[in-house]
């Protein structure tokens, strides 16, 4: 039995170690305050609709509303919008 | 395969592409769980190879060699149970390839990296882009595929304990001694 083993199990526990940090995922982060100043989901969720879009899912993310749908081209998007003033922001992706 | 030592009482077991699949899994899995919020699409094609990674291996476990094959390790249910109660009685014999409860946690770390990868991509086709159930199931996937990682690195830790052996060394060189060292359990029953 080698000594190597309390070093792997040392790597392994330091691979794992991003699992207890969820949460925001930093693609976006949006300066918005206290939830209760934003517009409703709804509201996102409609003015997108009428744009075309095809809304699958919101969710919070960094302070910002994160929408997965099809746009009105029926591409994929993960856009992120600020929630008071419902403008697109930018993620690190784009 | 040859069970007669060779040099230094070592018996090649694990040839270079099982290692190189292990080894490259792990990476992958790895890398992938790391970049799974990241902007661009590394997670995607990260997912890709671990499912490349997969089909070869399985590929590998009906044309490779020896102890690389499932037809060596993959065990039925009643020699599956009988060495599970011979490891509670201490008295379980030594394998040179996958004893068989590692056997059956190579089959299920296969097809829990399948499953995952498999539903990542179904995540990135136009119908279920966005789809929060896809997405949940994915995730519950990733953590089900973690906690089978965890049980493998025990049994491989609790295996090497048993038998005075080094498994993480010889997924590495790929040699295991012929003979076990004087066992923690009953002797060395080589199969």
């Amino acid at each position: 039995m080698s000594r190597r083993f309390p070093k792997a199990m040392l790597v392994t526990a330091l691979a794992l170690a991003p699992v207890a940090i969820a949460g925001a995922t930093g693609l976006a982060t949006c300066d918005s305050g206290s939830p209760d100043t934003w517009q409703p989901q709804e509201k996102l969720t409609a003015m997108l609709k009428e744009k075309g879009w095809q809304v699958r899912n919101v969710k919070v993310d960094g302070g910002c509303y994160e929408v997965y749908a099809l746009d009105d081209q029926g591409e994929r998007v993960e856009a992120y919008f600020h929630p008071v003033t419902l403008e697109r922001v930018k993620t690190s992706a784009e | 395969m040859s069970d007669a030592p060779v040099s230094r009482g070592a018996t090649p077991v694990w040839d270079a592409l099982v290692r190189i699949l292990h080894w490259s899994l792990v990476l992958a899995v790895a890398t992938a769980w790391l970049t799974r919020h990241s902007p661009g699409r590394w997670h995607e094609w990260l997912g890709y190879a671990t499912l490349a990674i997969v089909a070869v291996r399985i590929a590998w476990g009906f044309l490779g060699p020896g102890h690389a094959r499932f037809a060596d390790f993959v065990r039925g249910f009643s020699a599956t149970a009988g060495y599970a109660r011979d490891v509670v009685a201490h008295r379980e014999a030594r394998y040179l390839g996958h004893n068989p409860l590692g056997g059956w946690m190579v089959i299920a770390l296969l097809a829990m990296v399948g499953l995952v990868g498999f539903s990542g991509w179904l995540y990135t086709t136009d119908r279920f882009w966005g789809v929060p159930w896809v997405e949940e199931v994915h995730e519950t996937l990733s953590d089900i595929l973690f906690a089978l990682v965890a049980l493998h690195i025990l049994g491989v830790v609790f295996t090497s304990l048993r038998h005075r052996e080094n498994l993480l060394a010889a997924m590495l060189h790929g040699r295991k001694p012929a003979e076990a060292a004087e066992s923690d359990s009953g002797g060395d029953r080589r199969r």
